[in-house]
């Protein structure tokens, strides 16, 4: 994956949510505090979650906006934020939400990347327990 | 070993809601299946195992399986692959009018 993707700013490892959607909230807010979005794609992400779950196994959402949304994207970026207490997704409990924000044509190879790191059952254990921003950089970068 | 090859039809490739009907429907048919890129083979009732082919509209893609209702279950899941599963908007205008949306900036 893209070293750019992620910033290490962008890792949160001790956040809290009581809902799904104030985990989106906060992983919208993630990507916009280090400039990756516009503000409008936080209720992007949330409609886009309204319209199909972003569950994807091993304790993992990632919540991305809608195609029209895209113009609200300023560079492609990632954001990791972990919610050790769990989360209720729709009868899944998600414990890591990787926000997604990637213009046309990115998008797809972005998830496959994500999708292959989380397939190794010993590198998304190590995602879902990180205590540290290097292990996360680290897992999701090489 | 029966195999179908089969190109990806939806608008946004096999991702989001496509890559969610395929991966339901693998599961409801109880059939084990393999879907086939390149060197890449991944269980189709695996969510992160579909997602990780990165099929986009046009690509395509080998699905195997043995054994008692192996045709069937082909034919199924090659048939829901040949649709765009992004124009099967869900019920409800909102969601109708934003889909449509969706697909012509998908197109």
């Amino acid at each position: 994956m893209r070293e750019d993707l992620l910033d290490p700013r962008a890792v949160l490892l001790h956040e809290r949510a009581p809902d799904r959607e104030a985990a989106i909230r906060r992983c919208g807010r993630a990507l916009v505090e280090v400039g990756a979005v516009a503000e409008p794609y936080v209720a992007a992400m949330l409609e886009r979650e309204r319209s199909i779950s972003t569950y994807v196994g091993e304790g993992v959402a990632i919540p991305h906006g809608t195609n029209a949304s895209k113009d609200d994207i300023l560079r492609d970026a990632l954001c990791f934020i972990r919610f050790p207490d769990g989360v209720d997704w729709d009868g899944e409990r998600v414990t890591v939400c990787v926000g997604i924000a990637a213009r046309e044509g990115g998008h797809v190879p972005l998830l496959a990347a994500l999708a292959e790191i989380l397939m190794d059952p010993d590198r998304a254990r190590t995602l879902r327990e990180a205590t540290e921003v290097a292990q996360v950089m680290k897992e999701l970068t090489l | 070993m029966a195999q179908r090859t089969v190109a990806v039809a939806s608008a946004s490739g096999l991702h989001a809601r496509p890559a969610k009907l395929f991966v339901q429907e693998a599961a409801r048919l109880g059939v084990p299946v393999t879907v086939r890129l390149g060197d890449k083979a991944v269980p189709a009732r695996s969510m992160l195992g579909v997602l990780s082919l990165g099929a986009v509209q046009g690509t395509e893609v080998t699905l195997e399986a043995d054994g008692p209702g192996a045709e069937e279950a082909l034919d199924a899941l090659a048939a829901l692959l040949s649709r765009d599963l992004d124009a099967d908007a869900e019920p409800g205008g909102n969601s109708g009018a934003k889909s449509g949306a969706e697909e012509a900036l998908d197109a």
